[in-house]
């Protein structure tokens, strides 16, 4: 009758395989540089086909996309990774206390998200990234900030419902306070909002990062999938794309199924309901 | 007529009596209630001389004045002179009394002591609804109550003052006892009558006082009718539960443990369920008040959860107008009502989760201010949707110890131990598989008993059970009903029993009391 995760593991097919392709993602963002090529030296090899030098052959100004590829990765996992946690940590604290507390503070937090939510976050984003150096770290706080409120609301709603529910009141009447129904029951019961708001937001983080970068809108030194997606679309009449933008849209859609598959995974985890679905 | 002070008798190092005092009056019947063993029979020997025939090493003192002579002071000669023509006995053991080799009608004649005495003696046998046709039978060729009416001849048959009863009715079919009770309420008009019985029926439609006896002491004592509707003593109110009489529609429920008389403290202690440390410790004192004698440290049944004045408006409709009523220990207290009335309303505000508009909550007669756990540890609740109740992330364990967790009150391993002592006062498995398990992987009666596990873990005082078997299918809901009834008569818990069904009501409350239209009244179930 336990709740057994690796047995579960083996059940679900679909995590198995998302847990094997983040791993595999993980080992080849960490691990892989050690061998690879510096992603930004020059070689005269301009736009060259893939060979045993250059696994997937040049770019226009004969950097090894291979390695580029792969510092591109690391851009993208620390940017969603990063995204992810500090937007559905805001939308947790801010939705759990607006919903559990209610009264002036829930009319505040909500007015307040209702401003934000009217905002065209993209076009916000480019002007914000036009004042401030648009590095790894202010796109990770600039996205982070504008990526939580629609989670917060959702959170909020939740949380209003779940303090009604039985079991809360119940807890309740054993003498507890509320930071042990928050802590203990709230924020648990909500488990899986939690992880698919930060899955959520993680792809939306990986999205808008590649998106902005491939508009344009970022550091010119910082290597991403997005920014690689931008030089190699330039290129999109030569037979290049094969291995220089597909390579990058395929590593991205990876990533984000693998998340999905993830969080999926975690949901029956956290909700044994779910364990036989 | 008859006045008993500090009678204390023993046989040996034995004591029965433990200083008895009490007074029969002319015209008063008595009955002294109680278990067996309590010392009723030993009284009416006592007072009857017989005990010394009992046996040798028998003492008696204290004084038993009866119309103004000490009776326990005279010696045999002068008892003689008494015995049967002043002050009779009906024994309990009619077939050890009875001479088997002689005719009835010549053993009453005995008594009589006189050569002519057979029309006094038919007269007699008329009024008891005897046959005179058969007062030259052997007592062996009569029935239980033939004899039981040539008992109660020989006793009346010198119109003596004073006429005492052990157990006349207890070997006695329904209608036989209903007979006897009618004819000795007709001989007992001007006599004073002191009825030892365990037959609390008879006790009640014979008697005007009743006094009750446990471990040899007076425990309580007052008018039968008193005593009776309202017992002020958790043993009285025991000794009630555990007889089926005609109107009583609650389970039976005994008194927790078995009889064992201690002499440190309170004789009742070990059973008593609101034993406190004076009441281990010292003798609590006969006292009057309201017309009443009782003894106990702690006045009585003592209420639990007062609740007064509660008022509760939702959107300009008044739910709960000026609520008001009491929760006395171990007893089952039913509010009845149609859906909708208010009943879960009132559990939640009495429990802290809603806030009355006017009103006030006592606990153990002090105001409640604060919902905090020290009121939690004594007032818990059992809700209606059991399922919604647990939460589906926690396992039973968790669920059930969760109450503990809150309360910081246990280590781990304690936390188990109790866990396993209470899943098993309500008839789970303790095993690791059930401990582990998830509410979703049990049925609807075993959720209930869980969730009751949980709300007697911290052993509570009272208990507030909102529709605890309202989703349960008849079987289910009869066990789990005989499980509440159980662990009240072993934990003394107040109950407040919230239900819209009639029949469950009648099974499971000393009291109903029905809300209608927010407003609450006493229901007398017949």
């Amino acid at each position: 009758m336990h709740i057994n995760t690796a047995q579960k593991l083996r059940k679900d097919k679909n995590a198995q395989a998302g847990i094997i392709i983040i791993i595999l993602l993980l080992i080849f963002a960490i691990a892989v540089p050690i061998f690879t090529k510096a992603p930004d030296v020059f070689s005269e090899k301009i736009l060259a086909r893939p060979d045993c030098e250059n696994l997937l052959g040049t770019n226009d100004i004969g950097q090894d996309i291979f390695s580029r590829l792969i510092y591109g990765l690391r851009t993208s996992l620390l940017v969603s990774v990063s995204t992810g946690l500090i937007s559905t940590a805001i939308s947790v604290v801010i939705g759990v206390l607006a919903g559990f507390k209610g009264g002036l503070l829930d009319i505040i937090f909500m007015r307040f998200i209702d401003a934000f939510l009217v905002l065209p976050v993209i076009l916000v984003l480019i002007f914000v990234s036009v004042f401030i150096k648009p590095g790894i770290i202010n796109l990770i706080i600039l996205i982070s900030l504008f990526q939580w409120q629609g989670t917060a609301r959702i959170i909020r709603g939740q949380t209003l419902a779940l303090k009604e529910k039985t079991h809360i009141y119940a807890a309740a009447t054993f003498g507890s306070k509320k930071s042990y129904l928050l802590v203990r029951h709230i924020i648990p019961d909500l488990g899986h909002i939690i992880v698919v708001s930060f899955i959520y937001n993680a792809r939306a983080a990986v999205f808008m990062e590649a998106g902005m970068a491939f508009i344009g809108v970022s550091n010119p030194s910082t290597i991403s999938l997005g920014k690689i997606m931008h030089d190699a679309f330039k290129f999109y009449y030569l037979p290049a794309w094969v291995w220089w933008l597909l390579p990058a849209g395929l590593l991205l859609s990876m990533l984000l199924v693998s998340l999905t598959f993830l969080g999926n995974l975690m949901e029956k985890i956290i909700d044994p309901r779910l364990q036989n679905a | 007529m008859l006045k008993v002070k500090n009678l204390r008798t023993s046989y040996g190092k034995n004591e029965i009596l433990k200083g008895l005092d009490f007074e029969v009056s002319k015209e008063d019947i008595v009955a002294v209630i109680g278990e067996s063993g309590t010392g009723k029979t030993t009284l009416a020997l006592a007072i009857m001389g017989l005990l010394r025939y009992q046996q040798d090493n028998v003492k008696i003192s204290g004084e038993i004045v009866f119309n103004g002579i000490d009776l326990s002071r005279l010696k045999e000669d002068e008892l003689k002179k008494i015995r049967w023509s002043k002050i009779s006995i009906v024994f309990q053991n009619v077939d050890n009394i009875l001479n088997p080799v002689i005719p009835v009608f010549k053993q009453i004649k005995e008594i009589l002591n006189s050569n002519d005495g057979t029309s006094i003696i038919n007269d007699m046998l008329e009024k008891m609804d005897f046959p005179v046709s058969r007062a030259y039978a052997y007592p062996y060729q009569l029935s239980m109550g033939e004899k039981q009416k040539v008992m109660l001849a020989m006793a009346y048959i010198l119109n003596p003052e004073f006429v005492i009863l052990d157990e006349p009715t207890s070997a006695l079919d329904f209608e036989s006892k209903n007979n006897l009770i009618k004819i000795i309420k007709e001989l007992s008009s001007q006599k004073a009558v002191l009825l030892a019985t365990h037959d609390l029926d008879t006790a009640q439609n014979i008697s005007n006082k009743t006094v009750v006896l446990y471990g040899g002491n007076i425990i309580e004592s007052g008018s039968t009718k008193d005593v009776f509707t309202n017992p002020r003593h958790p043993y009285t109110r025991g000794l009630i539960r555990s007889y089926p009489s005609e109107t009583r529609t609650k389970d039976l429920q005994g008194i927790k443990g078995n009889p064992g008389f201690t002499d440190n403290g309170c004789c009742f202690w070990p059973r008593c369920t609101q034993a406190i440390q004076i009441c281990k410790e010292e003798k609590p004192l006969l006292t009057e008040s309201n017309g009443r004698k009782i003894a106990c440290h702690r006045y009585g049944i003592i209420p639990l959860v007062s609740v007064s004045r509660i008022k509760k408006t939702y959107e300009n409709r008044s739910i709960l107008k000026s609520i008001s009523f009491d929760v006395y220990e171990g007893e089952t207290l039913t509010i009845l009502g149609r859906s909708g009335s208010g009943k879960t309303t009132l559990a939640k505000i009495i429990m802290g989760l809603i806030k009355p508009d006017d009103g006030e909550i006592c606990l153990e007669n002090m105001k409640v201010t604060c919902w905090d756990s020290a009121f939690y540890k004594k007032v818990q609740m059992i809700f209606q949707d059991t399922r919604a109740a647990l939460s589906h992330r926690l396992n039973i364990l968790e669920s059930v110890t969760e109450p503990l967790l809150i309360q910081k009150c246990k280590s781990n391993e304690e936390m188990v131990d109790a866990a396993k002592q209470v899943l098993s006062e309500v008839g789970l498995p303790g095993s690791d598989d059930f401990l582990y398990s998830y509410p979703h992987h049990l049925s609807g009666g075993e959720l209930q008993r869980v969730v009751i596990a949980r709300a007697l873990i911290l052993s509570p005082r009272v208990l507030i059970a909102d529709e605890p078997t309202s989703a349960l299918d008849p079987s289910i809901q009869a066990k789990v009903l005989k499980l509440l009834n159980q662990i009240q008569e072993q934990r003394g818990l107040g109950m407040l029993f919230i239900t819209h069904d009639l029949g469950v009501a009648r099974k499971v409350s000393d009291r109903v009391m029905e809300i209608n239209n927010g407003i609450l009244k006493e229901k007398i179930l017949r």
